[in-house]
Formats: structure tokens, C-alpha cells, sequence
């Protein structure tokens, strides 16, 4: 017989028939644990409780189970009484179990996922059904502060890598009857909950369905992170822009939830997924919204400066470095014509080979444990910043480019989205350390047309600026303060109004 | 997908075919200043300023041994292409104009034609067009050869020569761009400012013989008929120049006490000029009006006046000074070179251009035959710190 | 037409397709034959260019689902419709050289002058075709990043140039008389008609058909401000002579402009800015030649036709700009020949077809309900 067809069958009458059919489905793995007991003393009701080991609360068990059913100083009397199987499992519910939640399943199917998703599963002898207590309990991490998207101000707390849990730190903040979480599992061998959350009424029409489409559509045997899930619903899976955002930070998904976004929770992976996304919000921190609004208009003003830089700076010194010396000015031509007079080696491969350094050294100190990745770091500088210069491997103005490049690629918030750029940065930097100015441009404005035909579930990638909205734009390039901001995105489907008007605090007069 | 693929891969193909024209700052001969000379017998001698920038810039981490931070090389031919041409035999570096900040004519060679210079230098596409571009009397290779200023280097300080030198009004600043303008330009003649060396440097190590470094000078003009010089104007006759063409700045007029002996000097603050063309009976005039206001910045003499008696005074004198300067240029210019270099056309046709089409084709005639009339007002009204002028205090 | 633009986007295409060629090539031209009233000519130019801009909305407005070529298709058949696209063909095709004239030289006689020519027409071209697959919605949206680079280098060059402005320069207002001034236009108006003759076909695709005219009429006035700054520019800093001097008279004008003693040199800041307008130039000219040898060849599939078409314009293309005369001679004396009369005249004879067969439009617009 083969497993779909076994798992097909329905329970059976008799106890010992079930717990061989168990033991045949679920092998003799250690973890499966059997307790053989009779209700109440009394040897007609013969019970057997299965559950599997370290993903139970086992506690639960004994108290809200276990005590009720094997105490004998309660009157016992109506129990003997009962001959029907129907009457014994209506007893059970009503009278004795005490666990909060209790389902019925009638299907080894529905046992076994049961059993697997941390339950535990009552057989009863002669009873045509078996009892499914919510007795689910693990050890997980505590809820810390996240390690990507940290803040000075702002929440502290992280999601973790139990989807209640996670759902629930959202739930917290969305206090809205219209606030909506679906489940679903996806996985045919893991069976992952995921679940998505979004406002009906303040979600883009839709949208819903087109996320829970394209979460249907997959059909994997595992998903153990929600890039599993990001890469199939990703509407441009070959782009290096990143079409999906995720995020440890329940404020910040929150915050996309209330702006008419639909959040993709996966068990087992504190990364929470939001979409539609846009290109910006890759260089917007929570903090923007928590500092003063002159503030959080400055350091995203920074970021985007940032941006510039980590994408084209060394592209820019090579070609004119190459190319174009008479556009450097001329003390500075004669500074950087110094440091090059006696460097080996052409100055695009100079650039590549510091470029390659200094992604090896990243790398290297972001794998280590912590202490000696300080050491990695401090070696690698060293080396790249004073002895390969001292011995005229590199120029210096090379080796500042490179941090300062370097630098501005940490101080995009998301890690993810500096790394795609950085992906980016390597064909414009050969381009136009080959053609110059022709390749910067060739190659930078291909990556434009791409950029801008980019669409994620329908919205326009680089929106709100092309296309432009220009009622979209006091949250883009500055951050307008609170009061400022009366209107949800344009994208929002009704309900547009956001606070009322007028709000702007002033003396009394 | 396969479109894209096969525009990656038509990319990357024309990228690997592409790699032209690629010389690294580092192959570089960076001309800072050059110079056109013309030899004893007739060629033309390009001499370069060259940065070493190693030597430029010592310490910048690669042991730049203790040298000249220039090199300076000549190149002789037939044209000034060909003479650049050869310099390039002595460079181990590709000659390249893109940083160079000034060209000196020797005036030997602008009496003969300066056209060669300046489609040379416009047609070069790495060339920038605020180039400066002067005329020195001697040698135009001993200006480019002589270290000088506080730079290190020397081309670099001509160039700052040429930012500041409105505080001096001697010179015009021409640039390469002024200059081709003119020279195209219709009924304009062009004009550059010119350099000479003085020996005015004083060696650190034998201070005794004052001034026995050549330093190089920025003051005069030298007038252009079309492309060919034909005369200079000294300091004085520069600053009236000036006053046609440019903003005068804040120049110094040096002036004697009214009264008693003593140096007196004032600072021009705020200049307008304004040159009105007049037609009358078929004759061209000309009303150049001057309007200035002026700081008092020495008193070197003792006196018992107020401050506002004696800049009355001085008033008038310093209008007669400027006034001077003028007719003096206009003298020279109108009756001595004869030629229209302070665009009294380009004046006449902005008012009359119904008039300017009969007489353009003679105006090189007319133009020597314009009566000018200067007027000069002068305003003099801030004795900068002191309320009263500085007095003996023993009486 | 499936892709829809929005009325902005449409503006933000017409200021593109129009700004790179006129600032400097065309400009250069015009300041050798009108000299110092090269800026009266351009204004000139594009109020000649809003009559023909009001006239072509006017005719798309009468079959607001159809461009130019399908209206002329309703209104005398299939082989009117081939006569004019061969027409409107021709006009992109010569148009194209144009563009390469002003997107090769600007780069290659400033910056890479080693570089040989084919690598430009052919990269060009690869990146305009390369923006076409990605349809039109992509490049409006790219122009609307094109018309804020456009502004950032015109107030640069402002910036840049304003001390050495004479304003003496200007005078006297049209020396070279009324009519020549009138005359010289032409080599303006080619670059206008690449704008209307662009919105016959593209015209369909925007949304919102009531806001047409308005927007195109303010993307000319507005595209024309952004010119015209240019020959005032070159008129009061270059002098006319000079602009006149230059193949690409404001790569001169990049090349005189300065701040300061660091920000020497304006060419890289110029080159940079202007990029995606000259491109966008390309890809319009690409994909309206295309949309017109579809409707001379009479197929569906315009991705079929956009390759062979764009070989067509990248060697025609190569070809013109591979000889400095060749090119500005073509430029000056032929190309407003050829352009001139098909930028009258396909509006104007579609326009007159439309009044002679009046009932086949209003039966034509009851086939196609919107």
C-alpha cells in the first residue's frame, strides 16, 4: 500500500489498529512518543496519547490532560454508563478535558499533519474519531532587537521565527477590525504556514488575490526562508532589484500594512515579506519616521547621496581617471598623475582588484564570530589601506575611492538592497573603464530603461517619482512631518485621508 | 530573455573591440604653460611647461625624489603642429593639452600672425577655451622656462596671475575664447594681454642682491589688426583700454596731495561705463562716460583739512587721471595703430544699425577720424577706518 | 495601441525628442545663417511649431483610437496609408542622421575622438531598441527623468556662463533682416516636426484625450523655453560668430562655461545631463519609424519589424556621421528639404482628406467604440 492511499484511511474503531497503522506511517523514529493509559482506572476505556517529542508543551499535557483523565477521586459513576462511542467522546470534550482548544479529525491524513505540527493526538478504543489537543509548544528565541534595520529611536522588538508570534507583534500595532491574516501551507514536505496580512478597505484592489494567487502557484517540496517564497512571487526574477522587500522590524511591515500593502508571513524565518515594493523604500529607515522631521529629511537626503555614490563613484574616477583628464581639475589631475606615477598596474584593474579586496574582507569579517571578525577587518584595512600603497601596489586616492565607495554601500539601510547595487556597480565600472564615458552612459542608462520598466504586483518600481506623483512626493526625497502628510499613498484604495487636516501645532491665539 | 541574452553578449563583443583610446593620467605629459617662439631661421619653437608629478607632489605615499616639479622642453617646425609633433620626441609621455593654463606669444610671432596659434588651440578638443593667451616682448620660452611665484607650479601660478589681476587693471584677461571671438568677429580686433619678466624675485640665500630672480609681469596690451600685432600699450594706456572692454576693478590710482607734498591713492570701488554712438550730418561721435566711486586708502600727507575737503579736491583730480588714461589710449589706438580694437563699431551698430551697413566697409577709414569725448565723474566719499586724517599731534 | 501614457508623460517626450538636436547642432546651424539673431529665430521656430502641433491634435482628436496612418487608412484605403508612412518613414530615417550627428559628435569629437564611429551608432541604437522592448510606457517615464536633467544642466549652464554674458552682443535686433530670420527657421522647424509628426502616431497611446492639446501645446511652449535658452546663451557668451564657428555649438558653450576654479570644465556635466534626452530621441525616432514601415509592409508584429528598421537607421545613420562634411552638408542644405515639406504637408493633406470625406470619419469612429 502505498503512503497517499494509507493516508487516506480513515481512523479505525480499535485502538491497537490505529497505533500499529501510526507506528507504520511514522516509522519508529525516537521522537514519537506513546502514553497507554485508562481513563479514569477503568480498563473498558483504553487511551493511547501520541505526540511527538520537544514540540509539545509537555507540561500542558500532564496538567490540562494526563491529571483530568487518570484522577480517580471524582465521581467516576456516569462514566460507566456509556457504551456508545459518540457519547464518549461528547463526555470527553464536555466533561473532561481541560486543554483550551480540541478538534476532531477522523483521517490518518489529518493525524499525522496534526501530530507533525506539534499537536498532540488522542485515540480512544472503540471511538470512530480521535481528539487533536493544541498542546503545540517549543523552545524559540525570545523576541530581541533585530540585527539588520536597526534604530536609534524607535521599537526594539524583532520578529522571531514563530509565525504567531509575529503575527501577533503586528496584530499589536493594527488594532482594526478590517485587519485580515490568511493561512495558508505551502511546501509539500515541510508544510510551512504562511499567512498574509493585509487592511481590507485599505488594500489596492486586487492585490489580495494576486498575492494569493501567486502563493498558490508554487509548488515546492520545502520552503525553509521567505526568499523561497520571494524568488517564486518576484516579477522580475532575473533583475538585480530586489521587487520584494523583507524585514525584521514588525513597525516597519506594520507601517506598509496601514500604506495599503499585503505582508507575507512564513514560519520559521523572522524575515516578514511586504509587497508591492518600491525601489525608495530600500533607502528609507524606521528612524526617518521617528526623529524630527528636518532630521529624518537629512539622513535620507545622506542615504540617497550614498546611493549615488556606492553605484557609481569608482565608475566615475576610472572614466575620467582613463578618459576624460582634462575634466578632473588641475591640481587634483596632478595629485591623483603622483599617487598613480609609479602603481603597475592599469587603473581599471587597479580598480577591480581594491573593488574584489574589499568585498573579500566584507565578507570575511560578516562570516566570522564577532570578535575575530573585528580582527578581520582591522588586518584587511591594514594591509589594503597602508602596505599596499607603501609598496605602490595601489595609489591612495584609489584606496579612498574604494572606502569611500565602500562606506557609502553600509550606509544604505537595507543590506540586501546594498548589495544589488553593488552587483550593479561591477558592468558600469568595466564599462567605462573600456568605452569611457560612451560606456558609463551606454550601461548606465540600460540599467535606467530596466529600473523603469521594472513593475512589482502592478506598481511601478521606481514610483512615485517616475511615473511622478506629485502628491506622492512628501514622503520621497524629503520626509514631510506628520501633519504635512494628509493623504495614504495614491495607491491606496479608498479611504485616502490619513489624519485630518489642519494639524499643525501653533500657538494658541 | 534570449533578446536580452543576445544583447548582453553584442555588448560585451563591442566592449572587448573598445578598448581605444585609453591612456591612463599616468602616460600623461600635462603641459602647464607653453610657449610660440619664432627661431633665426624662420621656424616656429613650441616650448612646453611640463608637470612631473611625482615630483609636484612629493609625499603622496610613493617616494617622489627630491626634483624639478617641471620639465621644460622646446619643439621646433615649420608650423606649430609640426613643432609639436616633435616634442613629442623627447617626451616619454604623450603630450596633453587639457590641463594647460596659459600660452605666451612672443611678439615676434604675433607681428606675423597669430591665425596658426589660434586654430591650433580651437581645434583641439582637449584644449579648454579659458585658456589664457598673452603676448610677451622677448622670448616666450624664457617665460615658460623661468620658475616663478609661489606655486609650484609655474604654469600654475600664471594662471592665478591672470584670476587676480583685477586688483592691478593693467592687463585685460583674454582667454582663448576672447580671443577667437574677435578675431572672427566682424569689424572687432582682437588684443592680449601681456607679460614680461622683471627681475624682481629675491634669492633667499643671497638676499643681498635684491631682485636678481626674474619673476614674470602682467601689465600692457598688445593691439591686433585681424591676426597680426601691431603695437603695445603700456600700464596706463591699458587701464583706459580697459575701461572699453572690461570691468576695471578695483585698480589704484596713485595721485599727489592737493596742497603739500605726499602720496595720495584711491581704490576704484564701483565702476559703469557707458559708451553712447552719435550720428550727426554723417559724422560719427562718440560720448564714453565714466562713473566711479572711489575709496580713499592713503593720506600719506599732513594736513589740517577734514576728510571731506580733501576728498573734494581729490575729486577732480582723480577724474582727470582716469580722463588722461583715455585720451592718451584713444591717441594711440585711433591715430597710431589705427585699428577699431576697442569695438567702437559694435557699439555704433547696436544703436544705428540702419547707418552701419553704408559705413562698415569704411570704417577702418572713419575710425581714426572719431572724436571721443570722456567724461568722468568721480565720487569719493569713504576714508575707510580713520574719521580724521592722520595729523602731527605735537603743535 | 495597448500601452497607455498620461498626458505628462507625453509632455515630458515632446521636450525630449526636441531639446538635444536643437541646442547645439541645429543651433550651430542657424547661427551661420541668421548670425546674432539666432534666438529670434528660434522663437520663431516654435510658434511655427505650435501651429502644426495644434493641427496634428486636431486630426488625431477627430479618431482619437487611430494615429495619423490608420485615420489616412479610413479615410482613402490601404495604399494612402503606404504613400504617407512611406513618407513619414522617410522623414524618421533622415531624422535619425540627424540625431546621430548630435549624439556622435557631442561624444566623440569631445570626449573619444580614437573611438571608432560604429561603436557609437551601434551601441545607440542597441540601447534604443533596447528601450523600445520595453514599450513606451518605459521610455515616457525615462523622459520624465530626461526633462529634470534637462532643467539641472540648463540652470548649470546658467550658472556657468552668466559672467561672462554680454548683453551688447544682442544688438541690433534682427541685423540680418525679418525675412531671413523667417527663412532660417526651417532648420528649427525639422527638429519641431520630429515632435508633431511623433505625436501623429504616439498620440492614440495618451490617455485623457480632452487634456491633448493642452499638453502639447505646453510641452512646446515649455520645451521651446528650455531652448531658447541655449541660443541666447550662445548669442551674449560665444558670440555668434563663434557658435557659428562649431559643428556642435554647445559642446562650445560647455567648453567656455565655468565655476569657479574647480568646476573647470562643463563638457562631462553636459554630456551627462543631455544623455537621456538625446536618447530618448532615438527611441522615438526608432519606434516611429518602425510603427511607419508597419504600415507600409502592412504586418502585425512590430518587434518583428524593429530590428531590420533599426539596421536601417543605425547604417543610414553611420553613414552620415562617418564624414564631418558630408554630415553638416546633408544636415544644412538637404535635410530641411526633404523635412520641411513633409512636416506640412502629411498634416495638412490628412486634414483636408478628413473635411472631403467627412462621413467615413464619423462612420469610422461608430466602428470603433473607446
Amino acid at each position: 500500500m502505498d503512503l497517499t492511499k494509507q493516508l487516506e484511511q480513515d481512523v479505525f474503531v480499535r485502538l491497537k489498529q490505529n497505533l500499529d497503522e501510526i507506528e507504520k506511517l511514522l516509522g519508529n523514529s525516537s521522537d514519537v512518543v506513546k502514553r497507554d493509559f485508562f481513563i479514569m482506572n477503568n480498563n473498558t476505556f483504553e487511551a493511547t496519547l501520541i505526540y511527538i517529542d520537544g514540540l509539545v508543551d509537555e507540561t500542558k499535557i500532564e496538567e490540562t490532560v494526563l491529571a483530568p483523565l487518570l484522577n480517580n477521586n471524582r465521581d467516576l459513576q456516569f462514566l460507566s454508563e456509556l457504551t456508545k462511542s459518540e457519547e464518549i467522546a461528547t463526555a470527553l470534550t464536555k466533561k473532561l478535558l481541560l486543554i483550551p482548544s480540541i478538534n476532531k479529525v477522523s483521517t490518518f491524513q489529518d493525524v499525522i499533519n496534526e501530530l507533525l505540527a506539534g499537536n498532540t493526538v488522542l485515540f480512544v478504543d472503540h471511538c470512530v474519531q480521535c481528539f487533536v489537543l493544541a498542546t503545540q509548544g517549543w523552545d524559540t528565541r525570545g523576541i530581541e532587537e533585530p540585527q539588520s534595520d536597526t534604530v536609534i529611536r524607535g521599537p526594539r522588538d524583532g520578529f522571531v521565527e514563530s509565525i504567531r508570534a509575529n503575527t501577533a507583534l503586528v496584530r499589536r500595532r493594527i488594532r482594526d477590525p478590517m485587519f485580515r491574516l490568511q493561512s495558508l501551507q505551502i511546501g509539500k514536505r515541510s508544510k510551512t504556514d504562511v499567512a498574509i496580512a493585509y487592511i481590507d478597505g485599505v488594500v489596492r484592489e486586487g492585490l489580495v488575490d494576486e498575492v494569493l494567487e501567486r502563493l498558490n502557484r508554487i509548488k515546492i517540496d520545502a520552503i525553509l526562508e521567505s526568499n523561497y517564497i520571494e524568488e517564486f512571487i518576484d516579477d522580475a526574477p532575473n533583475s538585480p532589484f530586489m521587487t520584494v522587500q523583507g524585514s525584521e522590524r514588525p513597525d516597519k511591515i506594520a507601517a506598509g500594512i496601514y500604506e495599503g500593502k499585503v505582508a507575507i508571513f512564513v514560519d520559521n524565518t523572522p524575515f516578514v515579506l511586504l509587497v508591492p515594493t518600491h525601489f525608495w523604500t530600500f533607502l528609507n529607515t524606521s528612524d526617518d519616521y521617528y526623529t524630527q522631521y528636518w532630521m529624518g529629511s537629512f539622513f535620507r537626503f545622506i542615504r540617497y547621496i550614498a546611493f549615488i555614490i556606492s553605484l557609481t563613484l569608482p565608475s566615475l574616477f576610472v572614466m575620467l581617471v582613463s578618459f576624460h583628464q582634462e575634466m578632473i581639475p588641475t591640481p587634483l589631475a596632478i595629485t591623483i598623475a603622483a599617487g598613480r606615477e609609479i602603481v603597475p598596474l592599469p587603473i581599471l584593474l587597479e580598480a577591480l582588484i581594491m573593488e574584489l579586496a574589499f568585498e573579500l574582507m566584507r565578507e570575511a569579517g560578516l562570516r566570522m564570530p564577532k570578535q575575530i571578525g573585528q580582527a578581520v577587518s582591522i588586518v584587511g584595512s591594514l594591509i589594503i589601506g597602508q602596505a599596499a600603497v607603501e609598496a605602490g601596489l595601489v595609489s591612495p586616492i584609489m584606496v579612498i575611492v574604494v572606502a569611500t565607495t565602500g562606506i557609502a554601500s553600509f550606509a544604505i539601510p537595507n543590506y540586501f538592497a546594498s548589495v544589488s547595487i553593488r552587483l550593479i556597480r561591477f558592468p558600469i565600472l568595466i564599462a567605462s573603464g573600456v568605452l569611457g564615458l560612451l560606456g558609463f552612459a551606454t550601461i548606465f542608462v540600460v540599467v535606467l530603461i530596466h529600473a523603469l520598466s521594472l513593475r512589482s504586483f502592478g506598481e511601478p518600481y521606481l514610483a512615485p517619482v517616475f511615473p511622478f506623483s506629485s502628491s506622492d512626493q512628501k514622503d520621497t526625497l524629503f520626509r514631510a512631518p506628520w501633519w504635512a502628510k494628509e493623504k495614504r499613498p495614491a495607491d491606496v484604495k479608498d479611504e485616502p485621508e490619513r489624519e485630518s487636516e489642519n494639524q499643525k501645532p501653533s500657538p494658541e491665539k | 530573455m534570449k533578446k536580452i541574452m543576445i544583447c548582453c553578449t553584442f555588448l560585451s563583443l563591442l566592449f572587448c573591440v573598445g578598448l581605444f583610446g585609453k591612456e591612463e593620467i599616468d602616460d600623461l605629459a600635462m603641459v602647464m604653460a607653453v610657449g610660440v617662439d619664432k627661431a633665426e631661421n624662420g621656424e616656429i619653437w613650441v616650448t612646453a611647461q611640463v608637470v612631473r608629478p611625482a615630483d609636484a607632489r612629493g609625499d603622496a605615499g610613493v617616494g617622489g625624489t627630491e626634483g624639478d616639479p617641471i620639465w621644460t622642453a622646446t619643439g621646433e617646425g615649420k608650423t606649430i603642429f609640426e613643432a609639436i609633433r616633435n616634442l613629442a620626441r623627447f617626451s616619454s609621455r604623450r603630450i596633453y593639452w587639457g590641463h594647460n593654463a596659459i600660452i605666451v606669444i612672443s611678439e615676434e610671432v604675433a607681428r606675423d600672425g597669430i591665425v596658426d596659434v589660434i586654430d591650433f588651440f580651437t581645434r583641439n578638443n582637449e584644449l579648454r577655451m579659458r585658456t589664457w593667451i598673452v603676448v610677451t616682448e622677448k622670448k616666450a620660452n624664457e617665460v615658460v622656462a623661468v620658475k616663478t611665484g609661489l606655486e609650484v607650479i609655474p604654469g600654475r601660478s600664471l594662471d592665478r596671475l591672470f584670476r587676480y589681476s583685477p586688483i592691478v587693471a593693467e592687463a585685460p584677461r583674454t582667454d582663448v575664447m576672447s580671443l577667437s571671438a574677435s578675431y572672427i568677429g566682424e569689424h572687432v580686433h582682437p588684443y592680449l594681454a601681456m607679460v614680461r619678466l622683471r627681475s624682481r624675485g629675491v634669492d633667499p640665500e643671497n638676499p643681498k642682491e635684491f631682485g636678481s630672480i626674474p619673476q614674470i609681469e602682467l601689465s600692457g596690451i598688445a593691439v591686433f589688426r585681424d591676426d597680426q600685432m601691431v603695437g603695445r600699450l603700456n600700464p596706463r594706456e591699458s587701464r583706459g583700454f580697459l575701461w572699453f572692454v572690461e570691468d576695471v576693478g578695483n585698480a589704484i590710482i596713485p595721485l599727489s596731495c592737493p596742497d603739500e607734498e605726499g602720496p595720495v591713492s584711491v581704490e576704484l570701488r564701483d565702476n559703469r561705463f557707458q559708451l553712447t554712438p552719435n550720428y550727426k550730418n554723417g559724422k560719427v561721435s562718440f560720448i564714453a562716460t565714466v562713473e566711479t566711486v572711489t575709496d580713499l586708502v592713503e593720506l600719506g600727507c599732513p594736513t589740517e583739512l577734514e576728510h571731506s575737503e580733501v576728498m573734494e579736491d581729490l575729486e577732480s583730480d582723480v577724474a582727470a587721471y582716469i580722463k588722461k588714461d583715455i585720451e592718451v589710449m584713444l591717441e594711440k589706438v585711433q591715430k597710431e595703430f589705427k585699428v577699431d580694437a576697442i569695438k567702437l563699431g559694435r557699439a555704433f551698430q547696436a544703436k544705428y544699425p540702419q547707418y552701419w551697413n553704408d559705413l562698415k566697409d569704411d570704417w577702418d577709414e572713419i575710425f581714426p577720424e572719431i572724436e571721443v569725448k570722456v567724461n568722468v565723474k568721480v565720487e569719493l566719499n569713504n576714508p575707510q577706518l580713520l574719521e580724521n586724517p592722520t595729523r602731527k599731534g605735537k603743535d | 495601441m495597448k500601452s497607455q501614457i498620461s498626458n505628462a508623460m507625453l509632455l515630458a517626450i515632446i521636450i525630449n525628442i526636441v531639446y538635444a538636436k536643437a541646442i547645439g547642432v541645429t543651433q550651430g546651424i542657424i547661427a551661420r545663417q541668421a548670425g546674432g539673431d539666432m534666438w529670434i529665430v528660434t522663437i520663431f521656430s516654435t510658434l511655427f511649431g505650435l501651429l502644426i502641433m495644434s493641427l496634428t491634435v486636431l486630426i488625431i482628436k477627430r479618431t482619437p483610437e487611430k494615429n495619423i496612418l490608420e485615420q489616412t487608412k479610413l479615410l482613402v484605403g490601404k495604399w494612402g496609408e503606404k504613400l504617407i508612412a512611406l513618407l513619414m518613414f522617410t522623414f524618421f530615417l533622415g531624422a535619425y542622421g540627424g540625431i546621430m550627428i548630435t549624439v556622435v559628435y557631442h561624444l566623440m569629437d569631445y570626449f573619444l575622438p580614437e573611438v571608432p564611429t560604429y561603436i557609437f551608432v551601434a551601441l545607440v541604437t542597441i540601447v534604443g531598441v533596447y528601450g523600445i522592448m520595453k514599450g513606451v510606457e518605459v521610455i515616457a517615464r525615462l523622459a520624465v527623468l530626461g526633462v529634470f536633467s534637462i532643467i539641472v544642466l540648463n540652470i548649470l549652464l546658467l550658472l556657468g556662463s552668466l559672467d561672462y554674458f554680454e548683453i551688447e552682443s544682442f544688438l541690433p535686433v534682427l541685423r540680418n533682416g525679418f525675412f531671413n530670420a523667417v527663412e532660417v527657421t526651417k532648420h528649427h522647424n525639422a527638429d519641431w516636426a520630429m515632435a508633431t509628426l511623433m505625436v501623429a502616431i504616439i498620440l492614440p497611446m495618451v490617455k485623457q484625450k480632452e487634456k491633448w492639446m493642452k499638453y502639447s501645446t505646453k510641452a512646446l511652449i515649455l520645451g521651446g523655453g528650455f531652448i531658447l535658452m541655449w541660443p541666447i546663451l550662445e548669442v551674449g557668451v560665444l558670440s555668434p560668430e563663434v557658435a557659428g564657428q562649431y559643428i556642435v555649438a554647445c559642446m562650445q558653450m560647455a567648453r567656455s562655461a565655468e565655476i569657479g576654479l574647480f568646476v573647470h570644465r562643463y563638457e562631462l556635466i553636459m554630456v551627462i545631463f543631455f544623455a537621456i534626452s538625446a536618447l530618448i530621441q532615438v527611441m522615438m525616432c526608432l519606434l516611429c519609424a518602425s510603427i511607419s514601415a508597419k504600415h507600409i509592409i502592412g504586418g502585425n508584429n512590430l518587434n518583428f519589424l524593429l530590428i531590420p528598421v533599426a539596421v536601417i537607421l543605425g547604417v543610414f545613420g553611420y553613414w552620415v556621421v562617418n564624414d564631418h562634411i558630408r554630415a553638416m552638408d546633408l544636415l544644412t542644405y538637404y535635410w530641411p528639404r526633404v523635412a520641411m515639406p513633409i512636416t506640412f504637408a502629411v498634416p495638412i493633406i490628412v486634414f483636408l482628406l478628413g473635411f472631403i470625406f467627412k462621413k467615413k470619419l464619423t462612420k469610422g469612429n461608430l466602428d470603433a467604440p473607446s
